[in-house]
């Protein structure tokens, strides 16, 4: 009895879940399958001879064995890596400055219970369509990448600090929306309803009901974006949008592996101390 | 009151610090090319009319299934790297407080030392070192995925509570038992949700590969950029735009459904 009772409770479904997973070994299976067969990459030949020395050459150029003064023992070197290093770092406060006031501006129309009329207690006619066109821009900002719009940007604005923060601004603007967004959806209502039904005005409600609420989530998500940013300047710099990456790219080109070794070396110096700040600031938040 | 006080000042200090990069600009109007705004305008006509021709569509789908299988295959491997290094970076199979801290010490710092580094960086190293091969752009997705995604999987495990892990404790448990019973069932949803976030960033690295040289959507991006042809690439974004839309539905319902 109680055996075919739990049969009738849970009869066996097809479900989303399962179909899902089922979708995704598919997906699994065919790109490997695409990547032996169709591409025909040889993943044996990853280790032929040839292959090994140029790895090892590669290596040992980036280490310095056999040159002379390289980059990274050379005193004025390092002060032009660090003055870059420098303008990387303003490079990623400027892009999540302006990410941020952006996001600022568009967020509260992009909140879900903003368009019905909850958060405000006032419908508007306009909601949805408003809400509806951040949501798009909110989408499209994200789904390219920041190179892409850096290569886009750079044809607009000449080569420098500016082009690389606003790529890095464009693309985090959208991330940001949408986490932002979530966090307002997510407020807790009662407290904003009672300021409403007391008389408060938009203003008031905006700054004695929103802000205070979603402020410390606003400035935990904004550091975690700066730490993603900082990682990112390096490619940005790749397409010419100044900072460490632009003199990374061009030692590239003309095959100064030293020169590199010690971009490398401030880049990772630059993510792990801003790692270390984001955290100590955001444990001072809470 | 106190601390009200405190978030103020720091609000403050981070916008002084926003004010203080503004300062590493010169503010002219040469910031500008001489045709930068014209460009500018002819960007934004490309995205309102993007072209449509059968052979870029075409060409558009072909790239767009190259770049996601090479992020369903960096996934793939980041995830069983994620999951491995992740259990073992969380401390949960270790006895002993010195074997612990040495152990989640180690490997903490190999996540830590993976995901440092632009995947865009690690594409590059494999170019120089293998030469142009898919799996350059594979392993270079699956190095920092699994970094990222093996530190969050060893929080989340971390944070399971401890109730239930010591009821099971109480029941006689072994490690293993533990982790397969107590620690992954809690976890799961919370690390597949966080899984599908990290590929939908993963089809978005995959496409900037071009950049060191490897076919997909990015490539296609940047030919049609060089040319001076907005129009085509937009109609490449937004095939980059409709595949990070899925993905991101998709997960989206999965989580309604795990999670609640």
């Amino acid at each position: 009895m109680t055996q075919s009772a739990k049969k009738l409770r849970r009869p066996f479904r097809f479900g989303f879940v399962k179909f899902s997973f089922l979708i995704a070994l598919l997906l699994i299976l065919s790109s490997w399958i695409f990547i032996f067969w169709v591409e025909e990459a040889d993943f044996l030949g990853l280790f032929s001879e040839k292959n090994r020395d140029h790895t090892k050459n590669f290596l040992s150029n980036m280490a310095g064995i056999g040159v002379e003064n390289p980059a990274f023992l050379d005193a004025e070197k390092w002060k032009q890596a660090l003055w870059l290093t420098y303008e990387t770092l303003q490079m990623s406060v400027m892009a999540i400055g302006f990410a941020t006031m952006a996001m600022l501006l568009t967020v509260v129309p992009a909140a879900r219970n903003a368009a019905d009329g909850t958060l405000t207690v006032t419908k508007k006619w306009y909601g949805w369509l408003v809400y509806g066109v951040i949501r798009f821009l909110y989408v499209l900002s994200r789904a390219v990448p920041e190179l892409i719009w850096a290569m886009m940007i750079i044809f607009i604005f000449k080569p420098g600090i500016l082009p690389g923060a606003i790529a890095l601004a464009l693309h985090n603007f959208g991330i940001l929306g949408k986490l932002c967004a979530e966090v307002i959806e997510d407020l807790d209502m009662r407290p904003i309803r009672s300021l409403a039904s007391s008389g408060a005005g938009k203003v008031q409600l905006l700054v004695y009901g929103i802000i205070p609420e979603v402020m410390p989530k606003f400035i935990s998500y904004i550091l975690y974006r700066w730490e993603v940013i900082i990682r990112t300047t390096i490619v940005v710099g790749f397409v010419g949008a100044g900072g460490l990456g632009m003199e990374f790219k061009l030692s590239m080109s003309w095959f100064h592996y030293t020169d590199m070794t010690l971009f490398l070396i401030c880049y990772v110096m630059l993510v792990w101390m801003v790692d270390f700040l984001s955290e100590k600031l955001r444990k001072a938040m809470r | 009151m106190q601390h009200f006080h405190k978030k103020n000042i720091l609000t403050g200090l981070l916008i002084l610090v926003f004010v203080w990069s503004l300062f590493s600009v010169q503010w002219r109007a040469d910031l500008f090319h001489s045709g930068g705004q014209s460009t500018f305008l002819h960007i934004l006509l490309g995205l309102i009319q993007p072209d449509l021709s059968t052979d870029i569509l075409q060409l558009a789908i072909v790239s767009s299934w190259r770049t996601l299988t090479y992020a369903v295959a960096g996934m793939s491997l980041a995830l069983i790297v994620a999951f491995v290094v992740g259990i073992l970076a969380s401390g949960i199979l270790t006895k002993g407080k010195t074997q612990r801290t040495a152990i989640v010490g180690f490997f903490r710092g190999l996540l830590g030392f993976m995901r440092a580094i632009h995947e865009l960086v690690w594409a590059w190293l494999f170019v120089a070192a293998v030469g142009l091969s898919p799996f350059a752009a594979v392993f270079a997705i699956a190095i920092p995925y699994g970094g990222i995604l093996g530190r969050i999987f060893a929080d989340m495990l971390n944070d399971v509570p401890a109730a239930p892990i010591n009821a099971l404790k109480a029941c006689g448990s072994s490690r293993w038992q533990l982790l397969m019973y107590g620690y992954i069932p809690h976890a799961a949803a919370d690390m597949l949700s966080y899984t599908m976030y990290r590929f939908e960033c993963a089809i978005r690295s995959s496409a900037i590969m071009s950049f060191v040289g490897l076919g997909g959507l990015g490539y296609q991006i940047q030919l049609s950029l060089e040319d001076l042809k907005y129009d085509e690439v937009w109609t490449f974004m937004f095939f980059l735009l409709g595949m990070v839309i899925v993905v991101d539905l998709w997960s989206q319902q999965l989580r309604k459904r795990l999670v609640a």
